[in-house]
């Protein structure tokens, strides 16, 4: 296989979501070390974040900037949702089928035959387009945005809902920002990392994200069912693509690798807030 | 060997002696200054000042002479100004083991600044502490008993005395006899006083009030308000901001800064000009572990919680056993190439 090669590569995403990741990515990391400095405020290194900021007001302006992103790519991503279902799919698009995100029986079935597979029990599960991971990262953004950023709105715009609505309401809206934040974060920065990049066959990232490309190979071992679907079908040749050019991944894994360690570093500040001071 | 040991005896008993001896002056200097100043100044009624010898000999420095603190009088007839006591020659210097510490507080003090740049009817020691007849803090006759601290702070800050004596601090110490209630001192500090428009102040007087609202500092701690202020900021609000300072009450009292209705509103729109009655029924002070005055918050953090734990429950599992089983797997791969 060389570099270049045509058709050695399947293509997975399109760069659509591709750039969508990357404001989910770069705005996520804005409001967390923007907004943990206030939650874990005894800490000591939440003022010498602070200052890095250039005060709470800047971290504020940050913050409120990383939010209207989040919002941004929330609606981005709706829209994409009305575009695909509705016009590319003329609303015959199959919400249980392998392309949709929405959680099926089978992923109950995975989610056990992994287990099973984890404990030497039984062969690993045949994975469809997406896993059962993938949806659950895919939905906890959903309800992530949806949370903190419904509890975030409300604290940012108190004086309008402060008029109509009772003021404990900012009490429990801060209570509900904070803990789904720190799930969030604690969740992206353990979980989501080890599964996507972490574990011994992606070590040290995978970069499909950034590529949008999975080599054909592991597209047959990683996703078994798909292929053959596609095979099948005779569609796998409309997805086959050029193996990704060495600029992108020039860019793509310091990047990668970047985000990374800064998510480690807020990892550690984020126990060290948690369980020390 | 021995002649040396007792040579130093000998030497030693000298050195004991001339202690003795020198140690005793003072006492002899002070009976003859003291006996000498007093055959005028402790008439009664002495043009030139009088001085109650009993009073003064009870006093902390009773058994210093005159001539100990009124340097410039050296021989009679003295001159007929007399210079100012400047206390500072013992209580900077530590001369005699007097304590300094008070001194360089002072001087360093919103006091202090005023004495060093000239202003006039600026506090000296003897304004707060008298002269004569100075008696230790814990003495209920000293001026500077704890008791007594309002009253001599009225001195030249009259309004705030006026203020202050509606205060809850000042019925909870003077009505109900409870001294633990804040006097001017426990928040502006007896000989550092510091500035009070300066953040270092404006931040450490937060943690002043705790020391004895200890409760209400931890939940202020739990709002953004108390985040902020902890990393140092002072544009949010602080205890005094919304719970006024000098004519403090609580808030159950009509005329609170914070009793409910209008009050509170308006103590709120100083920072939030939209603020309305539902705006003002935000919790300051939230504790979201009490479940019996904050059962939304305390549901609310219950749910959070189990949310947290159950999601990482699940996924600790399951990613230590597939990060078992992935290493197990490549070493066989491994090993069957």
């Amino acid at each position: 296989m060389k570099a270049g090669e045509d058709g050695t590569y399947i293509r997975r995403l399109i760069p659509y979501h591709r750039v969508l990741h990357v404001f989910v990515q770069l705005s996520f990391f804005g409001l967390v070390s923007t907004g943990m400095p206030l939650k874990y405020s005894d800490a000591p290194w939440a003022s010498w974040i602070m200052r890095f900021w250039g005060g709470y007001q800047n971290a504020g302006l940050i913050h409120r900037i990383c939010a209207s992103v989040t919002l941004g790519y929330f609606a981005a991503h709706l829209l994409f949702l009305i575009y695909y279902i509705g016009f590319v799919r003329k609303f015959r698009f199959d919400f249980f089928g392998p392309d949709s995100m929405v959680p099926r029986p089978k992923d109950f079935r995975d989610i056990y035959g992994s287990f099973q597979w984890f404990m030497g029990l039984s062969p690993r599960p045949r994975f469809d387009r997406w896993t059962y991971w993938e949806k659950f990262d895919y939905w906890a953004v959903f309800w992530g945005v949806g949370i903190i950023g419904g509890s975030g709105l409300l604290l940012w715009f108190k004086g309008f809902f402060g008029q109509f609505l009772p003021g404990y309401i900012f009490n429990i809206a801060i209570i509900v920002h904070g803990e789904e934040a720190l799930l969030a974060a604690a969740f992206i920065f353990t979980i989501h990392f080890f599964n996507t990049h972490l574990r011994p066959e992606k070590f040290p990232m995978d970069t499909v994200m950034f590529t949008g490309r999975l080599s054909l190979e592991e597209f047959r071992r990683e996703r078994p069912l798909e292929y053959k679907r596609l095979e099948e079908s005779g569609e796998l040749d409309k997805y086959r693509a050029k193996s990704p050019s060495g600029a992108l991944l020039c860019i793509s894994i310091p990047y990668g690798v970047f985000l990374l360690l800064f998510g480690f570093f807020l990892l550690v500040l984020i126990l060290l807030g948690q369980f020390v001071y | 060997m021995r002649a040396l040991t007792g040579g130093s005896a000998a030497r030693r008993g000298i050195i004991v002696l001339w202690v003795m001896i020198v140690s005793l002056l003072p006492g002899l200097s002070l009976a003859a200054s003291q006996s000498y100043c007093l055959s005028c100044h402790g008439q009664k009624g002495f043009s030139g000042g009088y001085v109650d010898q009993k009073r003064y000999e009870k006093s902390v420095h009773g058994i210093r002479p005159c001539t100990g603190c009124h340097l410039d009088v050296v021989s009679y007839p003295h001159p007929k100004k007399v210079a100012e006591v400047d206390c500072s020659v013992c209580h900077l210097a530590g001369t005699f083991g007097a304590p300094t510490q008070p001194a360089r507080q002072y001087w360093l003090s919103v006091h202090g600044q005023a004495v060093r740049e000239g202003v006039r009817n600026a506090p000296i020691c003897q304004t707060c502490h008298g002269s004569h007849y100075i008696l230790p803090p814990s003495n209920q006759q000293s001026r500077v008993n704890r008791k007594n601290i309002p009253h001599l702070c009225s001195g030249c800050h009259e309004y705030e005395y006026e203020q202050y004596m509606k205060s809850i601090h000042a019925r909870t110490f003077f009505q109900m006899h409870d001294e633990k209630a804040a006097v001017c001192y426990d928040c502006h500090e007896e000989h550092r006083v510091p500035n009070v428009t300066q953040p270092r102040w404006e931040l450490w007087v937060v943690r002043e009030c705790g020391s004895c609202h200890r409760r209400e500092l931890l939940t202020y701690r739990d709002t953004i308000h108390g985040e902020i202020s902890r990393l140092g900021y002072t544009t949010v609000a602080r205890c005094p901001d919304c719970h006024g300072s000098h004519d403090i009450l609580p808030p159950s009292n009509p005329e609170s800064t914070l009793y409910k209705g209008p009050n509170r509103v308006r103590t709120c729109r100083q920072c939030h000009p939209t603020a309305t009655v539902s705006f003002t029924e935000y919790y300051a002070h939230p504790n979201m572990h009490d479940r019996a005055r904050y059962p939304l918050l305390y549901y609310t953090h219950l749910f959070m919680s189990i949310l947290i734990f159950g999601v990482f429950s699940f996924f600790s599992v399951h990613t230590f056993l597939w990060a078992y089983r992935s290493v197990k797997e490549r070493h066989k791969t491994r090993e069957e190439k």
